[in-house]
This record gives C-alpha cells, sequence and structure tokens, in this order.
C-alpha cells in the first residue's frame, strides 16, 4: 500500500515535472482542449462554458515591444470588437509567470484593459503556464480561433506581417490580419483557408 | 539660432564616425575592411556589442523574435549588398529555442564601388531586436567616413569565418524523420542544423549524431511535414558554419489538381490557335459552313463525332503515358515525336493532305470530311478521324497553362493524370462542344460559296509547311540519306493521289499495286542511322550538374530546355532567344546562355525537367547571384518578356 502510494506520487510528481517544459501543439480540426483558470475578477471559467459560441485566444504581455504596438495604434482593439460584434467570445490570456515580464494582478489586468480601452471578455491569468503549454502558445500574440462547436479552427499569428523589424514600420491598414479577415469562415463551423500560420512576437515567459 | 546650434551639434556627432552609439544594451558602430584607395570591392560591418546576457537575432529567429532591418544612405556610386549573416547560435528559452548571436557580434556588407568614385560618408539606420529574456527593439543612426575609417581587424576576422562553402548532403525525409548526411571536412565534436525556413521541424527538437563511416555523419530530427522540396539553411560544426541548400528529389507540386484541370481546359482551348493545328482545325470549320444553317442534326452529330475522336486521342495519349510510365520510363509532351518513324508517317499526312486539297479529288470526303453532299457512315468516320489528326499534329504545340497542367499529371498517380488530359481534351474540343449544343450558331458564319473552294485549296500550304518542317525534324533525328528515303515515300504518295484521281478501272489498281510495292522496298530499306543517345548530345554544355555548378561559381544563366520539333521553342528562338539584342543582353550582362536539347529522348532533361514540375519542353530557366533559387520564365516569350524577365 505504501509502495504504491510512493508510486503514485512519483508518477504525480513526474507528470508535473514533464508537463512542465513541454509544449503541446493542439491539432486544427478537432476539439480545442478545454480549461479552467482564473479571470482578473477571479472568477474561474471554463472553455467548454462557451459552448455555442465561437472564441478567439489572445496570448497577451502588455510589456512586450509586439503587443505594445498593437494596443497603441489600436489595432487589437478593433480586431476584438469586429469579432464580438459577430458573437465571438475573447478571452486574453497572460501565460507569464509571477516576476517575469507582463505578469499582473487582476486588478492590474482590470486598470490595464480601462487604460486600452479593450474589451476582452475575459482576462485569464495563467500564472502556471499550463493553457499556454496545452496549446503551444509560443509567442505573445499567439492567436486561436475556435468554432460555436468547440473545435479549433485556427492557430498561428494575428496577421501577415511576420517578425522582424519591419513590423515596427508596418501599417496594419495593409497587412491581412487573419482573425478579422476569417471571422465568417470561422462562423460557418468549417475548415478555414489559413488555418495555420507561423505567430511571431515576443516568447512567453514561462517558469523555467 | 537654436536650432542652428542644435544642427550644428548633430553634424559634428555624425561626423565623428565610428565613435558608438549607445542604443540601451548595446553599443552599435560602422565599420570597415578597406584599406586603400583603390579597392573596387570590401566590406562595411555593423559592430553590435550587446550587454551580457542579451541577444539578437539570425534571418530565422526561432519560436520568437526577428531579424534586424538596415537601411543605408549612400552615393550612387556605392552598391551594398545583403547582409552576409555569420554563424548563428543557439539561443535556448525553455520550452522554445531562438537562433541568433550574443556578446559582440558584426554583421558584414558586401560593398561595390565605381573605381573612380570619391570616398565619403555611408550612413545606416539599423534597427534591432534585442532580448535577454525580455525583448526591447532598439535602433541607431550610424555613420562612417570612408575617406579616414581605419580597417578593422574584428570585421577581418568576421568574413574570414562566414559560412560559405557549402557542404555536400544528402537529405531525405521518411518515418516522420529528417535526415542530413554530410562529408565532415573536419574534426569536429558538436553538430547543429540551423534551418532558413521555418515549419521543417520543431526548433527545440534534439538534434541526433550518428557517425556512419569514416567521415559521413548523419543528424537525425523529428519532421513536421514528409513534403520538403527544398532545403537551406547553415550546418554548424563547433563553431565553424557551413551552407547547406538542397532541392528534394521528386517534389510534390504545389498546385491542387482542381487548377491543373482548370489550367488544361483553358490551355486545350488555347491550343487550337496554335499554328500547328489551325490549318486542321480550319478544315473543320469549312465543313461546318458547308453543311449550312439547316440541317441543325447534322451539325450537331457532327461536331459530336470531332469532340469525340480528340476525346478518344487524348485518353489514348494518357493511357500510353500512364503505361509507359509504369515500366519506369521517364517521358513527357510531346514524347511521341522524339520516335523518327512517327514523324516521318506525320510527314507523309500532312503532304497527303495538302494534295489532296489543292487537287480536289473527292476523297478528300473521306478524310476531312469536306463537302456538302452524302450522309453517309465515312462521313462520320471523317470528322472522328479529324478528331484524332487534329490532337496528333497538336502534339508539338505546347499553349500557355497547358505546360504546367501536364506537367503536374505527369508527376501524379494514374487517377489523377486522366481527368487532367480529358480537361485538356474538353478545352480543345470546346468550341464544337459549344457548336454541338447550338447548331444556330453555324449561321453566324459566311454563306458557303466558292470562296470555300480557294480558302481550301490556299490551306494547303500550311499544311505542305508542316511537312516541311517535320521533314527537317526527321532529319536532325537520323541523318540525310534517311531523309531522301522520306522524301521518296513522299513521291510514291503524290504519284497514288494522282492515280486515284484520274483513272477509273483496273489500271487504277494496278499502279496502285505497283507503288505501294515500290514505296514498301524503300521503306524498309531506310538505313535509319538513329543518333546514339550518348554521343549525339548537341547540348552546349549542359549536363545534370550545370546549374548548381554554375550557382557555386556565382555565374548567371539562362537555360533553354528545347526540341527540333517543338514549334513554340523555335517560335521562341525566332522572337526573342535569336536576337541580336537579346544576345547582346545576355553577353553584356554576363549571362551564360545554355541550350538543352530533347529533339531526341534524354533522361537526364527529362529528369531536369520534372524537377521543375514540367513534362515537356520549352522550358526557360533563369538565375542570377543574389537569387534564393532560379525562376521559371513565361512559356512564350517576346523580346520583351524574356528581357524584363532577368531583371
Amino acid at each position: 500500500m505504501k509502495a504504491l502510494a510512493i508510486t503514485a506520487l512519483l508518477l504525480i510528481s513526474f507528470n508535473a515535472f514533464s508537463a512542465e517544459i513541454k509544449l503541446h501543439d493542439p491539432k486544427l480540426n478537432e476539439p480545442a482542449p478545454n480549461f479552467v483558470e482564473q479571470n482578473s475578477y477571479g472568477v474561474y471559467v471554463q472553455l467548454s462554458d462557451f459552448i455555442g459560441q465561437p472564441v478567439i485566444l489572445e496570448w497577451t504581455n502588455h510589456e512586450c515591444p509586439y503587443v505594445a504596438r498593437h494596443y497603441s495604434k489600436k489595432n487589437m482593439q478593433a480586431v476584438q470588437k469586429a469579432a464580438q460584434k459577430k458573437g465571438f467570445i475573447w478571452l486574453s490570456i497572460i501565460s507569464s509567470t509571477p516576476g517575469d515580464q507582463g505578469h499582473v494582478s487582476g486588478d492590474q489586468a482590470n486598470e490595464l484593459t480601462m487604460s486600452r480601452n479593450a474589451s476582452p471578455t475575459h482576462v485569464l491569468l495563467d500564472e502556471s503556464g499550463k493553457i499556454g503549454m496545452q496549446y503551444g502558445a509560443k509567442t505573445t500574440p499567439h492567436m486561436f480561433m475556435i468554432d460555436a462547436t468547440g473545435v479549433l479552427r485556427y492557430k498561428g499569428a494575428i496577421d501577415d506581417i511576420g517578425q522582424g523589424m519591419k513590423f515596427f514600420d508596418a501599417s496594419f491598414n495593409d497587412s491581412v490580419n487573419y482573425i478579422s479577415t476569417q471571422l465568417d469562415a470561422v462562423l460557418k463551423n468549417s475548415e478555414l483557408e489559413i488555418s495555420n500560420t507561423v505567430a511571431y512576437g515576443c516568447s512567453v515567459k514561462y517558469d523555467y | 539660432m537654436r536650432n542652428t546650434l542644435i544642427t550644428f551639434s548633430f553634424l559634428l556627432c555624425s561626423l565623428a564616425t565610428a565613435a558608438p552609439v549607445n542604443t540601451g544594451h548595446a553599443e552599435a558602430s560602422l565599420v570597415t575592411n578597406l584599406q586603400d584607395t583603390q579597392q573596387e570591392s570590401f566590406y562595411l560591418g555593423v559592430r553590435l556589442k550587446m550587454k551580457e546576457g542579451w541577444h539578437t537575432y539570425w534571418e530565422n529567429p526561432g519560436d520568437s523574435g526577428g531579424a534586424f532591418e538596415a537601411s543605408w544612405v549612400q552615393n550612387e556610386d556605392i552598391i551594398i549588398e545583403n547582409v552576409e549573416w555569420p554563424t548563428p547560435v543557439t539561443i535556448p528559452y525553455p520550452p522554445l529555442m531562438t537562433y541568433g548571436y550574443e556578446g559582440d557580434v558584426i554583421f558584414p556588407f558586401k560593398v561595390f564601388r565605381a573605381i573612380d568614385s570619391d570616398l565619403s560618408i555611408v550612413s545606416l539606420k539599423f534597427s534591432f531586436l534585442i532580448c535577454s529574456d525580455i525583448c526591447i527593439p532598439e535602433e541607431a543612426e550610424l555613420n562612417i567616413d570612408l575617406s579616414t575609417a581605419k580597417p578593422s581587424l574584428m570585421l577581418e576576422q568576421t568574413i574570414k569565418n562566414l559560412p560559405i562553402d557549402f557542404l555536400d548532403t544528402k537529405t531525405s525525409v521518411s518515418d516522420e524523420t529528417i535526415k542530413i548526411q554530410f562529408q565532415a571536412p573536419k574534426m569536429f565534436s558538436e553538430a547543429y542544423f540551423f534551418p532558413r525556413e521555418d515549419g521543417l521541424f520543431t526548433y527545440t527538437s534534439v538534434q541526433d549524431l550518428n557517425q556512419i563511416d569514416n567521415q559521413t555523419f548523419e543528424i537525425s530530427i523529428p519532421a513536421l511535414t514528409s513534403e520538403i522540396e527544398s532545403f537551406s539553411g547553415i550546418l554548424r560544426l563547433d563553431s565553424q558554419g557551413y551552407q547547406v541548400k538542397e532541392a528534394l528529389e521528386i517534389s510534390t507540386p504545389t498546385m491542387s489538381l482542381f487548377s491543373a484541370i482548370i489550367f488544361a481546359l483553358l490551355g486545350g482551348l488555347i491550343l487550337n490557335l496554335m499554328p500547328c493545328v489551325f490549318p486542321v482545325i480550319s478544315l473543320k470549320v469549312l465543313s461546318f459552313v458547308a453543311m449550312g444553317g439547316n440541317d441543325h442534326a447534322k451539325i450537331r452529330n457532327h461536331a459530336l463525332t470531332f469532340v469525340s475522336g480528340v476525346l478518344f486521342t487524348f485518353l489514348l495519349i494518357a493511357s500510353t503515358l500512364i503505361f509507359i510510365r509504369s515500366s519506369g520510363a521517364m517521358i513527357g509532351w510531346g514524347f511521341q515525336l522524339q520516335s523518327p518513324e512517327i514523324v516521318g508517317v506525320l510527314t507523309l499526312i500532312m503532304f497527303g493532305i495538302g494534295l489532296i486539297l489543292l487537287t480536289d479529288i473527292n476523297m478528300a470526303k473521306g478524310l476531312t470530311s469536306i463537302g456538302s453532299n452524302a450522309q453517309s457512315r465515312n462521313d462520320y468516320s471523317g470528322s472522328f478521324f479529324t478528331g484524332v489528326l487534329a490532337v496528333v499534329v497538336a502534339s508539338p504545340c505546347t499553349a500557355p497553362f497547358m505546360g504546367a497542367a501536364i506537367g503536374y499529371a505527369l508527376l501524379q498517380p494514374s487517377f489523377a493524370t486522366l481527368p487532367i488530359f480529358l480537361a485538356l481534351g474538353i478545352g480543345f474540343a470546346g468550341p464544337y462542344l459549344a457548336l454541338a449544343l447550338k447548331p444556330q450558331w453555324i449561321s453566324a458564319l459566311p454563306k458557303p460559296g466558292a470562296w470555300m473552294e480557294t480558302l481550301k485549296q490556299f490551306f494547303a500550304f500550311p499544311m505542305m509547311a508542316t511537312a516541311l518542317w517535320l521533314m527537317w525534324v526527321f532529319m536532325l533525328q537520323t541523318s540525310g540519306d534517311a531523309l531522301i528515303q522520306l522524301l521518296v515515300l513522299s513521291l510514291a504518295l503524290a504519284i497514288s493521289i494522282w492515280m486515284i484521281a484520274t483513272f477509273n478501272n483496273a489500271i487504277k489498281w494496278i499502279g496502285l499495286t505497283l507503288t505501294v510495292v515500290a514505296g514498301i522496298q524503300f521503306f524498309t530499306n531506310i538505313p535509319v542511322t538513329q543518333i546514339n543517345l550518348e554521343q549525339g548530345t548537341t547540348n552546349s554544355g549542359w549536363n545534370v550538374s550545370l546549374e548548381s555548378d554554375l550557382q557555386e561559381k556565382n555565374q548567371a544563366y539562362l537555360i533553354n530546355f528545347t526540341a527540333a520539333w517543338c514549334i513554340t521553342c523555335q517560335a521562341n528562338e525566332k522572337t526573342s532567344l535569336g536576337r541580336a539584342s537579346v544576345k547582346k543582353y545576355l553577353e553584356d550582362n554576363n549571362i551564360r546562355y545554355i541550350k538543352a536539347d530533347w529533339t531526341n529522348r534524354d533522361e537526364n532533361i527529362t529528369k531536369s525537367l520534372s524537377k521543375y514540375g514540367r513534362s515537356g519542353v520549352p522550358l526557360y530557366v533563369f538565375w542570377k547571384p543574389g537569387m534564393q533559387s532560379s525562376k521559371i520564365l513565361p512559356a512564350v516569350l517576346t523580346e520583351a518578356i524574356l528581357i524584363r524577365g532577368m531583371q
């Protein structure tokens, strides 16, 4: 009995350890992995709450220069509003570990939302990085679109500007936004024309 | 006053040249290795001295980050090339992996200048992303006065260590693993491959190193995809980097079956207007005109019969291609013209049709269904065979869109080959299908009359011209002796036709028999000295490895894949490739012009064509230093298109 308990403990700790460094890569056009996390008001939110509505996940870190430019140019807010107008749920997820860049308390998160005039449905505080690793979030921003039936339809970059310093001079109006241009397609619960791109930006500040 | 002062002090600062600019987490400066004022080419370098723990990125930054941007301001007599990236290092940031540079690094840019130009100030706006665990975009305005700058030893060192040498690698993807095999040029203990393209493998993957034999090593990495077309990057052995660049064997074409079918339909339709098909098609149109606007059912039946002849032949060609391919041989579009026997028979057919048109013999009815009388079964078989004939004579022609579609078809499994050829046939027969559906459209054409007779006779000449051209092809494929034999056969054919037209009774049959016997006698004695494949290559300097050789030597080139029987190729020779202005352009720009002649079967050329997703000629391939990979020029060329394509 004791041996069993120790083995179980070892297994659990081993699992916990391996989960810490492993980024998963969720499959497109299959059910998106479910998760539960506290939002900025301390309320637990889970993905399966939103079955029947399409969902957008946005990995964010307000101190990352890429994210900062998307917000200061009002680009992210515009995409957010366009999506919500069509009935999308918008979840901003912060996977920065405590003490690292971009980590915020619930109050700070709400303040950021106010000051940036943003309108996420929820801001999720993924301090452990669990959701981030479940979805293989590599950069901020990193975007995911899930249709109303809970199927993952898009993973990748927010637009086609891409990494490199040209981003900081690029015009958002001249770029192709993979999210706002494909909202209607997600509403149809079918495969997207562009469903998998390479996300660009700062690395997600996981705990390692 | 204050403004002037500020401007002045700014000028002073920028004139102080090599003084490093503090950007926040790095010191940036411009350096050069220019030694004396007579040097035509030298390097400029951006030196970035980063604080400890901070890094910037390679051209592929890995999972996050991004490469720098450099915008130069310089006089017109100086050309600054793209950066030559030093060998990067791995900068792990679990669970991510990034590629870049730490500490003190120089990014070298090659510079060319007009020899008699003055050395002056070169300025640069350099913006870059610098990261530790957080990232900050920083930038600097850098200046260097080339007339006073001292050569930098560190830049020399950086240039010496640039990953310039190509390493011979053999890369394969199997069992979800990328295997990179290479010959080690020297002893080493650690190896790492930095890919230039994204999506080949997860950057955090462990790269396993195995020794195969003495000098051969293999890196295996779990692959993200099994469809890798080209493959390039830097292989790092300890601290020295080597260039790796490969086009993997038989790449899967990126075209979809759907777009290939659309291309085939379009290509087939345009094929109607190609010079080798036009006369035959015109005859068919004439026969429709002759039927007049009265008998719609008859027009419909004839049109449908013609269409079925076309489709039958296309499917026959497709089946033959599939069959030959299944036996392992490499072939392509127009392959039937690579056999001199078939070219000979085609010559006789063309010549024969020409004679029949000129002499107004009634038997013409049977062959091309010209004439408005008679509803005999013969008439319909005539329509059918005109369809067959139209496709057969079309084979030396490639219309726009067709090359890509057929190239795709031939690299696909059989079930995809047939629909594409079918689509080609439907496109080709499109106008007649339309006619079958709406026979009343025929009344839009001019009324039948005496003009038809004249036009019909006139069409004899394009047919004869085609025969002449085929004779030339035949001669290139065989020899002058064989050509004479073919001409003798043509004479026999002419006599036969004359006899059929002139005599009515036993004399006709006796005469015909004699002619046929004589003809067979000659034919079996043709000393067809087929050109030996090995030695017969008149390919001026073309060989399989030519492209990679020239690229290595930084020699720009234009390769013309052509064949004597390919009319489009010959037309392009006349309208562009053969012109003096084009020759001069090639010479002036030091572009090597190479002909790869596919008149006779040549497996190596067929393989090279398939590398470009093509199965036939023409194909024009162009490359010049600075281009990542060679580029395919349009199939139908004009002087302007060609020269623009090479700029």
